[in-house]
């Protein structure tokens, strides 16, 4: 798991322009959207979809379906090492 | 001064001409079917497509429907487009873009905004430079609402708005990726919508300041700016309401005498929902509210076009349209939406749109004359100024800023920082976003303003190409490979939604698209927009970036 949180702050970094951003700076149980934490949107949204599809196979039609997988890296950690294939 | 529709063509997949499209409606027929020859689309999608478009020799798809939808207003309105009293307005918001696919190294030049509108020149031998308008999903309202301002203060005596937009890969891999396009015909305003369609579709009008019989008048129109978020509407419809009030003021023209509104009505969720917050915020809650969306689909660049001719011709017969599939409410403010055509007695109406962005605009038609206030003679005065290129920054002529990096990215990055201003959402910005955001951030330091008191008028000759290429690079491979955070970008005037967020600008903001900075007439413009829309300032400039050339020219100007 730990592994893995790891990996998905690198890619979240990668995928979602977060300049100047390092992996220390996010706190993989904060929360990712609204204010504070990164302050992501509902376009990081949709990318997040992105990387989930592209990099672990899974597949989320409905956005809305997103908020509470999306919580913070934690959850989506979670999420994906339940559903991978 | 009153400005009349005088002439209208609608050309789309249901019909060659306004008649052939208004009986299509009347049978109830729809122009959305699912396309599965991948010309459009990787994977099948819902969409309204020409089946069998010929293209005039040597032009392209777009550039003939633009001039079949041309030569028949011009036709019927007996106008002439060599004279210097008439102008041409094209609204489109990706024009040819699909000749991306063929080379993103050598670009073919009919891919870029300009050319097209150099084409039309061309083509008619025109008197004056074909105006391009390409402000998102909002076009060809805007282009309306453009068109009367310029009659209104006395520059031309007829105006030609042409709205055209064609669907390729480039458009449907960007909306797929943004999950907003629906498996089956989009229901505006149902409990059941989950989603638009895209169409194709060309209209032509003219709008005149020569009445003639049986026409339906332009009385008002006003643009506005939700400065909330680029892609996601307003969370309260303010800003739409706003637009209709506006709209509704300059056109003398009360709730009473409102007998329809035709809404943009994409059947996206979280649009209906902010446009019916919006209609009841402007009173309107109670009136027939329609979507032409499920019989065209949403044609973009030519959406508002034809769904105003839509509108002229509702005026006229009394037949209001259905919005084909609506059968439950699934709105937060209830509308009064019907599936069933019906019969009306006809005053006025409100024409909206809202688009990618932030931006909403709003026109009333009317069945009556009524004449809007005179402009006054002025020149602005100018507040402040800045310019971005080769690597400075000015202020009012000061240097404030050099770096001799030749990359733009680079140098861009170290302008911000100078700033001091932390906002994470800078680093997701496309190149030509944060060069108009740098610039308007210098520009804007110190000045206090409210937020519909000012507006912003921008222009630039590249319109997003950078972004427009890396979409297309992306989508080589697949539709599939498309980025949402990326093809939002794909409109010029994103750069705008992102200046009206971070400043709270509410006020008029217009995108236009021509090879050379035509400083004089943008703040001409601007002149008259601060006097229709009762606003204190304006930014306006030029905003331009391709392949690390970048020049940007904000003046802050006051009325």
């Amino acid at each position: 798991m730990e592994e893995l949180i790891e990996k998905l702050k690198g890619q979240l970094i990668e995928e979602l322009n977060l300049e100047e951003v390092t992996p220390a700076d996010i706190d993989a149980e904060a929360p990712l959207f609204g204010d504070g934490g990164l302050g992501l949107d509902s376009i990081d949204a949709l990318e997040i979809i992105l990387i989930l599809e592209r990099n672990y196979g899974i597949k989320i039609e409905n956005p809305a379906q997103g908020k509470e997988i999306f919580y913070s890296v934690k959850t989506l950690a979670e999420y994906i090492t339940k559903n991978q294939k | 001064m009153s400005t009349y529709i005088t002439a209208d063509c609608i050309i789309s997949p249901l019909g060659i001409g306004t008649k052939q499209n208004l009986k299509a409606m009347e049978q109830c027929r729809s122009g959305i079917a699912l396309q599965t020859n991948q010309l459009v689309a990787d994977t099948e999608i819902m969409a309204s497509v020409f089946a069998n478009a010929t293209n005039i020799d040597g032009y392209t798809k777009l550039e003939s429907l633009i001039f079949s939808a041309i030569d028949n207003v011009v036709a019927t309105s007996g106008i002439s487009l060599t004279d210097k009293h008439t102008a041409v307005i094209l609204s489109t918001t990706k024009g040819n873009v699909e000749l991306l696919a063929q080379s993103t190294t050598c670009i073919n030049p009919k891919a870029y905004l300009w050319n097209v509108a150099q084409t039309i020149d061309e083509h008619y031998h025109l008197a004056n430079q074909t105006i391009v308008l390409s402000n998102a999903c909002i076009s060809g309202v805007s282009a309306m609402v453009v068109a009367k301002r310029l009659i209104d203060a006395g520059d031309f005596d007829s105006v030609v708005v042409v709205g055209a937009d064609v669907l390729s890969h480039f458009i449907t891999s960007g909306f797929l990726s943004f999950k907003s396009l629906s498996a089956n015909r989009c229901l505006p305003f149902d409990a059941r919508r989950n989603g638009l369609n895209l169409g194709e579709a060309c209209g032509a009008l003219v709008v005149s300041n020569r009445k003639t019989q049986g026409s339906i008048c332009l009385r008002g129109g006003a643009i506005s700016n939700d400065a909330n978020h680029i892609s996601g509407p307003s969370r309260t419809g303010y800003e739409l309401n706003l637009a209709i009030r506006q709209a509704m003021a300059e056109a003398k023209i009360d709730v009473a005498d409102i007998s329809f509104v035709d809404t943009h009505g994409t059947a996206t969720v979280y649009n209906d929902e902010m446009e019916s917050k919006a209609v009841g915020l402007a009173e309107l809650a109670n009136k027939p509210v329609q979507s032409l969306k499920p019989y065209f689909g949403h044609t973009l660049g030519a959406s508002g076009v034809i769904e105003a001719i839509v509108c002229v011709n509702e005026l006229k017969t009394g037949l209001l349209y259905g919005t084909l599939g609506f059968e439950q409410t699934g709105t937060p403010i209830t509308l009064n939406v019907s599936a069933q055509h019906q019969t009306l007695p006809m005053n006025s109406c409100v024409k909206t749109a809202s688009g990618f962005g932030g931006c909403n605009a709003a026109i009333v038609l009317s069945v009556n004359d009524g004449a809007t206030a005179e402009l006054e003679q002025t020149e602005n005065e100018i507040i402040a100024s800045v310019e971005i290129s080769n690597g400075v920054v000015t202020k009012n002529g000061e240097q404030i800023f050099a770096n001799s990096e030749a990359d733009f990215a680079t140098f861009i990055r170290e302008a911000h920082k100078q700033l001091g201003e932390a906002n994470m959402k800078f680093f997701k910005m496309d190149d030509m976003s944060k060069l108009g955001y740098v610039a308007a951030e210098v520009l804007l330091q110190g000045i206090a303003f409210e937020p519909e008191k000012m507006g912003i008028v921008l222009s630039n000759s590249a319109s997003s190409i950078d972004t427009d290429l890396r979409h297309q690079e992306l989508i080589n491979a697949g539709d599939a490979d498309a980025s949402p955070a990326v093809f939002v970008y794909t409109l010029a005037n994103v750069v705008i939604g992102e200046i009206c967020i971070k400043h709270k600008i509410k006020g008029e903001n217009t995108f236009f698209v021509s090879r050379n900075y035509n400083r004089q007439w943008l703040h001409h413009y601007a002149q008259i927009a601060m006097q229709k829309q009762q606003m204190n300032y304006c930014i306006v400039g030029w905003c331009n970036l391709q392949s690390n050339n970048y020049n940007a020219i904000f003046e802050l100007v006051k009325k």
